[in-house]
């Protein structure tokens, strides 16, 4: 578009498609933010500068512990769902042809119809003490007394790996399916095991959507407030619980505005150094 | 069988059945060592579902096949000594070219060393020395077919399939990849199978040509037999351009018969001694457009048939122009090759020409209405 002259019809047309996503970006993202920034950095007192809200992040361990903590999970549950996700990405792109492959894609897509509130509570139905596994346990006799498996770290995982496959499944099947079946077999052609041809020629084919849905997932999760409060309970120490803490309950809104700055700017740190490791470009993998 | 140790593949009765339809049927052949083999025939005839059992990635419904003597259906693909080109090539994009020429190597577990060694030394014969380090993307196409070919080569392939792998090129540089590639195999001695639907590619560069239709060998010979002594009318109409009537038999004594096309002409024909005809057999007639003598004045000499024409059309395709002529009595049209020399130059539409050719040149074929072939 860049290359069209300045005064090209074309212009008023494309400013014309281009303003829902200007007045979103701009309304929605970049307003918030730069009212938060302000908030951040003013003394609510003295209506002064102050770098305070930031130090008290960086002083208090409960606060940067909680973001480590988070980050480290995020991480933890985006290999999590990238390792199951894989395998059935490859499945549904690979194997499977024709109907069974639309019908099993689809099943992939279902449960995403339902809230993720409703899901959340699914779980909850069959995690807590009361619930369907705990029952099962005792009627089998496999355990003496109820079974308490909600409020843990585990959990929370599980809930989060659930929550994002289908983020990560969707990318994966799109690049997998653009990897033609004549490269797999020229790789066991010449030689190659299974895992040769996974390592050399369906991997390296497959980084992009890998990379995307790497990107997708730990954004989420790291930004998730439900599933962390519902399947962690009170001691769950997600970071988007601190923030929602520093605007609702204590209605300290500087200091929340703070929180919600350093967890923009961190996350983005941590995809950066993501990309720098896999020596991956944001725009390849987008574009 | 005294020469059974030169012999690199062999399939016995090989069958492959799909759902509805059987692909190849009941197919036998073998192919001596260093052989160039082609399997030429129409699209849907079944032979890329011959070279994917050869490669491995079919199992056939029953036969066997056998590779210097070893069965190989219990072998899978990476462990077959075959190596495919595939018809888009199948170029590793992730890959540079060095690595994609050593990636069989590395499967190999070959020192590193050595296969930076191997990689430069058949880079070097296929004449690409040097870009070893190039993307795939950077090499014109006539240089990724060569890389392709240096990919398998590098691994010493008893077998050397290769699926159509000219359809992509553009005509000039076809022309010129089908003579390299015939060198290629040459100087490297690979038994080559080569599997396509264009007969000029075939005829340039086999020494044997299997010539399939739906699922079964028509003939299997070497391009002159096919070009020349044609056995089945599929083949006669397949390989070569040729003129074709239908017709019925006049008469017959022995293999020399008489017979007149639909449209009213009559030619002196034979049919191969093996094949048994009578008079009134519906029958089809082959006869090349290069096998007719052309001449602007009555020939002095009697030959078997002869024909006086009118010019209707010239196709002029330079060396390749086609007269398309009409007998004026009966209106029977005829094609023959244009010559180049000077009594043509002016030869005009309407203008009589002076046909003849003898009656081994036409090749009549028992009619048979599932058997008739692309042209």
């Amino acid at each position: 578009m860049s290359s069209l002259p300045a005064t090209s019809p074309f212009k008023l047309g494309m400013w014309l498609l281009l303003a829902p996503l200007c007045l979103w970006l701009i309304l929605l993202i970049i307003l918030p933010h730069l009212e938060l920034l302000a908030f951040s950095f003013t003394d609510p007192e003295q209506g002064s500068f102050t770098f305070g809200f930031y130090q008290e992040f960086f002083l208090e361990p409960l606060y940067w512990r909680t973001f480590v903590r988070t980050a480290v999970m995020s991480i933890m549950a985006t290999i999590l769902t990238l390792l199951i996700a894989f395998p059935v990405a490859f499945y549904i792109a690979k194997m499977l042809k024709g109907r069974s492959k639309g019908i099993v894609f689809a099943m992939c897509l279902i449960p995403f119809w339902v809230s993720e509130l409703v899901r959340t509570f699914g779980w909850m139905i069959l995690l807590r003490e009361s619930g369907v596994i705990s029952n099962f346990l005792q009627w089998s006799g496999l355990s003496a007394g109820p079974v308490e498996l909600l409020y843990t770290d585990a959990t929370i995982m599980l809930g989060l790996v659930y929550t994002s496959m289908l983020f990560m499944v969707v990318p994966l099947v799109s690049t997998l399916d653009s990897l033609d079946d004549s490269y797999i077999e020229a790789g066991y052609d010449l030689g190659g095991t299974n895992w040769n041809v996974l390592r050399e020629i369906v991997i390296p084919h497959a980084i992009p959507g890998v990379v995307s849905g790497c990107i997708i997932v730990f954004m989420l999760s790291l930004g998730n407030y439900l599933t962390p409060v519902l399947l962690g309970g009170k001691d769950s120490l997600w970071f988007t619980e601190q923030i929602y803490t520093q605007f609702i309950t204590r209605f300290n809104w500087e200091q929340g505005s703070a929180f919600g700055l350093l967890l923009l700017l961190l996350s983005s740190l941590i995809v950066w150094a993501g990309l720098k490791v896999s020596r991956q470009s944001f725009a390849k993998t987008m574009g | 069988m005294s020469k059974e140790t030169t012999i690199d593949l062999a399939c016995e009765n090989i069958c492959k059945h799909f759902s509805d339809f059987t692909a190849v049927d009941n197919i036998s052949f073998t192919i001596p060592k260093g052989s160039f083999f082609s399997i030429l025939g129409p699209s849907g005839c079944g032979k890329t579902t011959l070279l994917r059992m050869l490669a491995g990635f079919e199992m056939p419904s029953s036969g066997d096949l056998l590779i210097k003597q070893k069965s190989m259906l219990d072998v899978p693909p990476n462990k077959r000594p075959v190596n495919m080109v595939f018809q888009h090539l199948a170029l590793f994009p992730t890959m540079n070219i060095e690595e994609n020429i050593g990636y069989g190597l590395r499967r190999q577990s070959v020192p590193k060393a050595e296969i930076a060694q191997r990689v430069a030394a058949v880079l070097e014969r296929v004449g690409l020395a040097g870009s070893g380090k190039k993307r795939v993307d950077q090499l014109s196409g006539g240089q990724r077919q060569r890389i392709a070919l240096a990919r398998c080569l590098v691994l010493n392939p008893t077998l050397l399939l290769l699926d159509e792998p000219l359809g992509a090129l553009d005509l000039k540089l076809r022309e010129q990849m089908k003579i390299e590639l015939k060198l290629l195999q040459k100087e490297f001695g690979t038994t080559f199978v080569y599997i396509t639907h264009d007969q000029s590619e075939a005829l340039v560069m086999s020494d044997q040509i299997a010539v399939m239709n739906k699922g079964k060998f028509e003939q299997v010979g070497t391009p002159h037999q096919l070009y020349y002594q044609p056995e089945t009318a599929f083949v006669a109409g397949f390989v070569g351009d040729s003129n074709r009537w239908q017709g019925n038999i006049e008469s017959q004594d022995g293999t020399a018969v008489r017979v007149s096309t639909n449209d009213g002409l009559s030619f002196k024909a034979k049919v191969s001694a093996d094949k048994t005809v009578n008079a009134g057999n519906s029958v089809e007639i082959f006869v090349r457009p290069e096998a007719i003598n052309v001449s602007r004045t009555a020939p002095s000499e009697q030959t078997d048939n002869q024909l006086i024409c009118q010019v209707e059309t010239i196709l002029f395709d330079g060396a390749k122009s086609q007269i398309i002529a009409v007998e004026p009595e009966s209106g029977g049209k005829i094609t023959v090759t244009l010559p180049q020399t000077s009594d043509f130059a002016n030869l005009q539409n309407a203008d009589t020409i002076y046909l003849n050719w003898s009656a081994e040149q036409t090749l009549c074929f028992v009619d048979n209405p599932d058997n008739r072939g692309g042209v």
